[in-house]
């Protein structure tokens, strides 16, 4: 399990396909097949076009192997798959609705005790008046509500806490974008380009891999296709966030504007007549923390979904991590490093935490995370 | 947390921005300001220099059938590639070539399909068709630089190292068997 999960969801499509249903696809029902296939994904898709489509879909990223995989394995992988499957969705649902409802219940019942509690007291008051006045004691009159220094004590402090609670909470909520989705000059669509079509990230965002900012592709970089795609015509139906329906082809003419280009006459074309688009920045970090691009993507193997999210599901692109330090220190905490290194993979900086190294091989520890190797030192990322 | 609305157009509001934004001219940021100033940031490289890491060659031809013409006699300038520098050229293959020639090079990547993507023109089978079996390396380079038919230049996101890997690396799929027995390496050539 703890193999296939960094990959796989049973229900959900991750890095890797949902793993639900899965005996129904391809020749998985055969478990021989299945094997062979974990054990050397490499081997198996050579003459395999089904695997070969599926690694197309998911970013290209090859399966990893796992040559000490059984089929006692590969058994016990299908029948938990299957029984995740089946289970988790409705488990989701049942719990799910007595926690709103259970909250909501207690929240009227005691306010309904409060209340009852507020008129037991009158009433007990308004007896005690009674009793006296029989009695013919004489008391001083009894201090109406809102003068008792008992009641105004309570509601103070009530107040104090219900708005320093709302306080802080917008406090720390100041200066954090998550959920952001601005319009954009143009209707883009990663939906379209990254997911239907499987442009690689990286051939707009090249800078991620290579320098500290992921980069904004300059128009060329969209006219190297769209010279040729000048209508949107086979994808599905585009709508903005706010449900209005959106023409493609309008959009890709937006594009021309800006490109100085005429569809009628592509051969006049001069790319330095270009003008830039002003395309709106969604992720901002503050100025006083540094985040290189690079360093994630290429030393760290992080992919982009995993801080972007499902940016190949997303017409309109919007903030989906929090941005935070928490945010960021949290993953630095649980994020193991790659320590295998060879002449083919592997990162060899590494090679020279000769300590940890060692400890591995004692089986003092099993992994390293980025906190080991100074993932939380402050000045890594603010200087 | 007040608004209805669920989608958020706005960025909000920064405490103390003193250190959110920067002082300095970052990526992205306008640079309107210096173009005021007669300052303009997007002047091409002077004449003659070199990009750090990038190679001590310059492609001799201009973008005209001339040049396309005379592309085919260019060399490669790089040393065969190294397992490690093969590896580097698939991705960049996979990256920027994939998406229309193929994982497979066979003209057919996710934006043609077969017809059934969205891009209009098949791309060349470079596995296939004579043409590209037969195409002198400069001239692929002579392509991918500054664009050929439907194509576009591929300068502005590989450079000319990493155009030759991709060049080396296509030919070498073509044709396996002079792969093995690569020429010795034009020691004018160094890295900077």
């Amino acid at each position: 399990m703890s193999k296939c999960a960094a990959c796989h969801n049973p229900l959900k499509d991750g890095t890797g396909p949902a793993l639900k249903d899965l005996e129904q696809r391809h020749k998985w029902a055969d478990h021989n097949e299945l094997l062979k296939w974990i054990n050397n994904p490499a081997v198996y898709m050579k003459d395999d076009p089904y695997t070969q489509g599926l690694k197309a879909k998911y970013n290209n990223l090859m399966m990893t192997g796992f040559a000490d995989v059984t089929l006692k394995d590969v058994d016990d992988m299908v029948a938990y798959i299957n029984d995740a499957a089946k289970e988790k969705p409705k488990t989701a649902v049942t719990e799910e609705k007595p926690a709103t409802s259970s909250s909501l219940i207690f929240g009227i019942i005691s306010l309904i005790l409060a209340i009852i509690a507020l008129i037991l007291m009158r009433v007990n008051s308004s007896l005690k008046k009674l009793s006296d006045e029989a009695e013919g004691i004489s008391r001083p009159d009894p201090v109406p509500f809102y003068k008792n220094k008992i009641y105004i004590a309570i509601l103070a402090l009530a107040l104090f806490i219900l708005a320093g609670y709302f306080l802080s909470k917008a406090a720390i909520g100041l200066g954090r974008q998550k959920d952001y989705q601005p319009e954009q000059p143009i209707y883009y669509s990663h939906k379209v380009h990254a997911g239907i079509n499987q442009v690689n990230c990286l051939y707009c965002h090249g800078g991620a891999w290579e320098s500290k900012s992921a980069t904004i592709p300059s128009v060329n970089v969209c006219m190297n296709c769209h010279k040729g795609i000048q209508t949107y015509e086979k994808g599905p139906k585009l709508y903005t966030e706010e449900g209005v329906e959106v023409n493609g082809t309008a959009e890709i003419m937006k594009l021309y504007e800006y490109a100085g280009f005429d569809p009628k006459n592509a051969a006049a074309w001069d790319p330095s007549k270009a003008k830039p688009i002003e395309w709106v920045k969604i992720h901002n970090l503050p100025d006083h923390v540094y985040f290189s691009h690079a360093q994630h993507t290429r030393a760290g193997k992080v992919q982009c979904q995993s801080c972007h999210g499902e940016i190949t599901a997303m017409d309109e692109v919007k903030q989906v991590a929090e941005l935070s330090m928490g945010w960021c220190v949290n993953c630095h905490r649980q994020t193991k490093v790659d320590f295998n290194y060879d002449s083919t993979k592997g990162n060899k900086f590494y090679s020279i935490y000769e300590k940890f190294h060692n400890d591995i091989k004692n089986h003092k520890m099993d992994s390293v995370t980025v906190k080991d190797i100074g993932g939380l030192e402050c000045q890594k990322c603010h200087y | 947390m007040i608004s209805c609305n669920k989608v958020r157009r706005s960025p909000g509001r920064v405490y103390m921005p003193d250190m959110a934004y920067s002082r300095a001219y970052e990526t992205y940021a306008s640079t309107q300001a210096l173009k005021d100033k007669g300052i303009n940031d997007t002047a091409t490289p002077v004449a003659g220099t070199i990009a750090r890491g990038d190679i001590n060659w310059t492609y001799p031809y201009k973008n005209d059938s001339a040049g396309y013409v005379n592309s085919a006699v260019v060399k490669n300038p790089l040393p065969p590639l190294t397992d490690a520098e093969n590896t580097e050229a698939e991705r960049l293959y996979l990256v920027y070539c994939g998406v229309c020639h193929g994982e497979k090079m066979d003209g057919n990547g996710p934006l043609y399909k077969g017809g059934e993507g969205p891009f209009p023109n098949k791309p060349r089978d470079l596995m296939g068709d004579p043409v590209a079996q037969n195409m002198a390396e400069g001239t692929m380079f002579h392509s991918i630089t500054y664009g050929r038919n439907s194509m576009g230049s591929h300068a502005s996101q590989l450079n000319t190292i990493q155009r030759w890997m991709v060049v080396d690396y296509i030919k070498n799929k073509q044709n396996p068997a002079a792969a093995t027995s690569a020429p010795v390496a034009d020691t004018t050539a160094k890295k900077n």
